[in-house]
């Protein structure tokens, strides 16, 4: 099968699954990642670039009310950009490839968040619409489907805009792999100190003291076993 | 598992819970998951009540809780129904909106402010080491967790009704709330070790800049910037310095 037809089928899905019902984590970019690596063929890549974007969208707390950047179509565009850049230019750097995965990710995310904004008009305004029928089995009919036009038209954007950021994202990883210069090593470092983020993530979601205190403790525990490994 | 007492049998009580799956796939502005739970309700309003369509009339309002927590409350709506909704309407309503919230707070820090971070963070440190067993292990775990909860939850709140704002007001749940919040902190705080020392392990230059970009995540956190919104900034930075410095 071509791989943007795959690629638009696992959006799909790991959207149905994260935003329209079960939310089993399936979505989130170091699951994401590897579903797509597998598919494509590229694991170890993929979950690499996984694991970073993971790392800048580990979101605690509370998620009511804020607008996090679209995590699953991100996820699959940043593996799948990092798989099929490998596949097509078979560039030995690695993290290079990676850093422009995560870059695409990044940007896919943020785009598709935004775009899923617009587009969610549309939805909101056909529910909006809905009135419940008198007639008990007419409502039952009418509310299933609601629920699974509603549920097939998030997957449905959300293929969409995969697809056509992951075409975009692998020119741009090419583009950055030609060019990347004197630069490779700074873009390079640039994927390194990513974690970083996830470091400040953690310290600032769990400020509370005692809170701060086990935070602490588990980081003095992941030194010294890694000290004593 | 307890067997249900009610008009409503287990196999009625899955089909509602499989109706519960996609309470967030009709997620709007106005009433939020009001049709969501209309759609679950409809699976079990025929079997409660002898005027099914006046019952789905009376839950069209708007309805907003954690996800994780609408299965509680549509079971305790069922259970209310069931019994007539003894103070009429208005105690319906009243009923959804009062454990709406408490659940909603409840569900967020056990779900957003807790459980996922845990679980993701034990993911990512998996996912680090490329140790394959252990990111699955995770999903599966996690999603053990969130069907027990669902499952359990809807009959619960079915065996409950009114009873359940007073359950989930119960120390218990709010040790299990410290609990898990403590975890997902030990998970971070292991999490963050282990970024500093492979950091460290990379040279010091890493370290440093690891640490700068650290702080600088840590005030754009404190004033409301999003971490992507930071690391896309960083990207031609980092470039720029390189080539220059080159």
């Amino acid at each position: 099968m071509h791989d943007l037809v795959v690629i638009a089928i696992i959006a799909g899905l790991l959207a149905l699954d994260d935003r329209a019902g079960w939310q089993s984590l399936a979505g989130e970019p170091v699951f994401s990642s590897l579903i797509v690596g597998l598919a494509l063929g590229h694991a170890g890549v993929a979950l690499r670039c996984g694991v970073v974007l993971q790392l800048v969208w580990l979101s605690i707390g509370a998620a009511r009310g804020s607008r996090r950047p679209n995590a699953v179509v991100g996820g699959v565009v940043g593996a799948a950009a990092a798989c099929l850049s490998m596949h097509r230019t078979g560039d030995p750097r690695e993290p290079l490839v990676v850093a422009g995965a995560v870059l695409c990710g990044l940007l896919a995310g943020e785009g598709a968040q935004w775009l899923n904004t617009r587009a969610g008009t549309a939805r909101e305004r056909w529910l909006e619409k809905f009135e419940l029928p008198k007639d008990p089995g007419v409502a039952s009919r009418n509310l299933t489907v609601y629920v699974i036009g509603s549920a097939l038209y998030v997957a449905l954007v959300d293929a969409l805009v995969a697809v056509v950021a992951v075409a975009a994202s692998v020119a741009v990883v090419e583009l950055i792999i030609d060019r990347a210069g004197d630069g490779a090593a700074g873009v390079v470092a640039w994927l390194t100190v990513l974690p970083a983020i996830a470091v400040a993530t953690v310290a600032h979601a769990f400020a509370l003291r005692t809170l701060r205190r086990v935070a602490a403790l588990g980081c003095l525990i992941a030194v010294v076993m890694a000290w004593l490994l | 598992m307890a067997p249900v007492v009610g008009k409503l049998a287990r196999g009625d009580l899955n089909r509602v819970f499989v109706r519960l799956l996609f309470v967030q796939a009709t997620l709007h502005r106005r009433g939020m998951q009001s049709m969501g739970v209309l759609h679950a309700l409809d699976a079990g309003a025929e079997l409660i009540s002898d005027d099914p369509s006046g019952l789905l009339a009376r839950h069209t309002e708007h309805f907003n809780t954690n996800p994780n927590m609408v299965p509680v409350v549509v079971g305790g709506v069922l259970r209310i129904e069931e019994e007539g909704g003894r103070e009429g309407p208005a105690s319906v309503s009243r009923f959804k909106q009062a454990s709406a919230s408490a659940l909603a707070a409840a569900g967020d820090v056990f779900f957003a402010g807790g459980l996922k971070p845990l679980a993701l963070t034990l993911a990512s440190v998996f996912a680090i080491y490329k140790f394959f067993p252990g990111l699955v292990a995770v999903f599966v775990l996690y999603n053990a967790a969130l069907i027990t909860v669902r499952y359990r939850g809807l009959s619960f709140g079915y065996a409950r009704g009114w009873g359940l704002v007073e359950a989930f007001s119960s120390p218990r749940v709010q040790r299990a709330l410290v609990l898990v919040r403590t975890g997902a902190a030990l998970a971070g705080g292991l999490l963050a070790g282990m970024i500093a020392t492979e950091a460290y392990h990379r040279g010091w230059t890493t370290l440093v800049l690891s640490a700068v970009v650290a702080v600088v995540a840590w005030f754009g956190a404190r004033r409301g910037v999003p971490a992507s919104r930071l690391a896309l900034a960083l990207f031609p930075v980092a470039w720029l310095v390189a080539t220059v410095v080159h």
